[in-house]
């Protein structure tokens, strides 16, 4: 195989076996584990290194899973005391084991083949090098082997625990009463970023590991509310950033893991501002027409509320209401397109079915019951359309 | 170098005199602000900040091409800025929870200012290297300007904080009511958010990109456990945070081999840790102590209890009974009715105990406390 086609490939599985626990990551809200976890693996990987000698035993996988694993247990065990909030928590154990592993190396520099710029950034350009010989024959970059090894875990524990994990994220105590323990789940959820994380660590960097987990996630739920097609979606994400990205580095002649992380945030920004629904561009629009209707609500009471003419003036309006002219026009042209006024020599009143409207509105004011606004919102969708 | 010589050299040796009062003064204006980024629940504010301010750092170097660590340094406080008004955009206009933008502006920013790092390592100018020392910090290039721009903004963050004292503390403990009072929150929360931003981009130089959230935060936490009182916990943490500047100093110093950042960030973890554990209000140890010594005392009373139910049928309450008959009762045992003794509640005679007057009396005010 062409060394490209091995990083391109290396990159996309790095890409799905990070996607797939970052959706439950994001979901429980817990996405800044994965970034606790990615930096306080460091020690786990420089002890294991010290012990095996050689940069690519699987004890070094193990240890620093199991490192990984420690640091989740450590984050609970400081929140349990109750002296500080979670997320100090997290801020304390991540850089604290750290700066241990960084000690670790910096003391040991002269011995050890490992480089602190190559544990934060991974160097995926390389990775093809590193081939995987089995009786004499080469099969493929090793790399590649491990990720694909941990991707189809990941692949077939979420098949298989499918409802479960699903259950467990969005009502814990549910899953409790129907006896799949949250704790269990939980921690092999904690166990799975954890080995994830350390596979993709090599290939990719600590940090980078972070926004393959959490991006492509998170870009996905900005776009639905499905867990399986969010699934879906942020593989597509992750693998098309990957992808893109191996083509911007090559290109700018830079790291790849960065340009991926960059294609990543770019992908995230455009859903950000353009989402239907929960878009940037979309809230503020919604927010805009909201803000309208309760304006319309506020005028519409304020006519049910004065008989006298004075007080219905169109020019009263923006005086007495204390309203911009642009917004009392618009509140007017609303009410007055739904036929909820009518306007007569510049002095508005309500019509029969604005005066429906407002009693109701009225009604749910005073007795604060939701079956009444549910009924307002339908209406409210017809001045919409 | 050993640490005794350390101390000794750090009157006479420049560099030594410099690094220490830069990572002092670092400490301290860290740690002050850092109380308010631990109590507003903000802690890994710091986090995602120094990371989201290399992008700044990369592109005030390709547009301006100098390594003048002010510059550099400006360009860090405008992406760090951008990157905090990102995350607060997200968390209020979508759904997406802090964690996760956090996460997001931690990472991309990240990601992207590596892409920018290493695209400048290969432009042919030879002045690019030595960027990189962003990523861990390196307090040896710490010069005497370095540390005097250290002192001026620590200067203003207290002049501004002593000016503002009132609007923090009360933004802090009740925002709600801050408005209510007719404060302007806004300019309030992003006059805090703007001075924390400040710290950690001061402190890229020293401790680095990756360990600065820890520099914010060990000092603040600890010192929490100390006092209930802002003033005293914001005085606190600038003074662990300066302890450990100055520690880690001399403990890197002494060493082959040990940068800086990662020394200072333990030194403080020790410092939580300490604290943690023996604070005297809060601290794990004396918590557990007190807990101990509570359940002795219930059990203590129960026995007494039990004790003044026998005592209670008898015309003379204080008509001694075999010990024997407290051995049905759980709480009960030898060194329990020795403390009882001492405490006078009642008189032990061979195989025989007695009520007291005042072992009476306690057991019928036992429940009348509470």
């Amino acid at each position: 195989m062409d060394a490209q086609v091995e990083i391109q490939l290396i990159a996309a599985v790095v890409a799905i076996a990070c996607a797939i626990p970052g959706v439950f990551l994001v979901l429980r809200k817990m996405a800044l584990i994965s970034d606790a976890i990615s930096h306080s693996i460091l020690p786990g990987i420089v002890i294991g290194f010290f012990i095996t000698e050689d940069l690519n035993s699987p004890l070094l996988i193990l240890l620093a899973a199991l490192m990984g694993v420690i640091t989740v247990v450590l984050v609970e065990a400081i929140q349990k005391t109750g002296l500080v909030k979670e997320d100090t928590a997290i801020g304390l154990v991540f850089p604290a084991l750290f700066s241990i592993g960084v000690i670790l190396i910096a003391k040991n520099a002269n011995d050890v083949h490992l480089d602190v710029d190559a544990v934060l950034l991974g160097e995926l350009a390389f990775a093809p090098f590193d081939r995987l010989i089995v009786s004499g024959t080469d099969i493929g970059p090793k790399s590649l082997w491990v990720m694909g090894t941990i991707l189809l875990i990941t692949i077939g524990m979420l098949f298989a625990f499918f409802k479960e994990l699903k259950v467990s994220t969005f009502d814990a105590g549910l899953s409790a009463a129907l006896g799949f323990s949250p704790v269990v789940l939980h921690y092999g959820l904690m166990t799975v970023s954890s080995v994830t994380v350390v596979g993709a660590f090599e290939a990719v960097g600590a940090v980078l590991v972070v926004a393959l987990m959490i991006a492509p996630a998170a870009t996905a739920y900005l776009l639905t509310s499905d867990l399986k097609k969010m699934l879906v979606l942020s593989v597509i994400f992750g693998v098309f950033s990957a992808i893109a990205g191996y083509w911007v580095a090559h290109f700018l002649d830079a790291s790849i893991a960065g340009s991926m992380t960059t294609v990543l945030g770019l992908v995230f920004l455009m859903v950000y501002l353009f989402a239907p629904n929960k878009g940037l561009i979309a809230v503020m629009y919604r927010q805009k027409q909201q803000r309208t209707e309760v304006s319309l609500l506020t005028f519409l009471l304020h006519l049910n509320n004065h008989e006298e003419e004075s007080e219905r003036h169109v020019k009263h309006l923006n005086e007495h209401i204390n309203w911009q002219k642009v917004r009392s026009k618009t509140v007017l042209d609303l009410a007055e397109r739904n036929n909820l006024v009518h306007i007569d020599k510049n002095i508005v009143s309500l019509t029969i079915k604005g005066k429906e409207f407002t009693d109701l509105a009225l009604e749910y004011i005073i007795t604060n019951k939701d079956e009444k606004i549910e009924h307002m919102k339908d209406d409210f969708f017809l001045f919409r359309g | 170098m050993e640490l005794s010589d350390y101390f000794s050299q750090l009157f006479s040796d420049y560099t030594l005199r410099t690094i220490t009062l830069g990572t002092a003064i670092l400490g301290a204006i860290c740690g002050m602000l850092g109380s308010f980024a631990v109590l507003r629940k903000q802690s890994l504010l710091g986090d995602a900040i120094s990371h989201a301010a290399l992008p700044g750092i990369a592109i005030a170097f390709l547009i301006t091409g100098t390594k003048d660590s002010n510059i550099l340094l400006l360009g860090a406080l405008v992406s760090g800025l951008i990157g905090t008004f990102w995350i607060r955009g997200m968390i209020t206009k979508t759904h997406l929870k802090s964690d996760t933008a956090l996460g997001l502006v931690l990472s991309l920013f990240f990601g992207f200012g590596m892409l920018l790092l290493t695209f400048i390592q290969k432009q042919p100018n030879a002045n690019q290297a030595g960027l990189d020392k962003y990523l861990f910090g390196q307090a040896a290039t710490l010069v005497e300007s370095d540390v005097m721009l250290m002192a001026i903004v620590t200067g203003i963050c207290l002049v501004i904080m002593l000016l503002f004292w009132k609007e923090f503390k009360i933004l802090l403990f009740d925002a709600d009511y801050t408005k209510t009072l007719g404060f302007n929150t806004r300019f309030i929360d992003v006059l805090i958010t703007f001075f924390i931003v400040l710290a950690i981009v001061l402190g890229l130089q020293t401790v680095g990109v990756v360990l600065m959230s820890a520099m914010l935060l060990a000092p603040a936490a600890a010192a929490r456990q100390w006092t209930n009182k802002l003033s005293v916990m914001i005085v606190l943490a600038a003074i662990f945070g300066a302890f450990s500047g100055v520690f880690g100093t001399a403990i890197s110093a002494s060493q082959n081999n040990l940068s800086t950042g990662p020394v200072i960030v333990l030194v403080a973890g020790v410092f939580v840790v300490v604290s943690f554990v023996f604070s005297p209000g809060r601290g794990i140890l004396f918590k557990q102590l007190r807990k101990y010594q509570n359940r002795r005392d219930l059990k203590l009373q129960k026995t007494l209890q039990f004790m003044f139910d026998i005592a209670k049928t008898h015309e003379n309450i204080s008509h001694p009974h075999a010990i024997k008959i407290l051995n049905n009762f759980q709480g009960y045992t030898r060194a329990s009715l020795k403390e009882m003794e001492e405490k006078e509640w009642v008189k032990v005679r061979g195989q025989k105990w007695a009520m007291t007057e005042k072992g009476y009396d306690a057991a019928v005010n036992l429940y009348k406390n509470n």
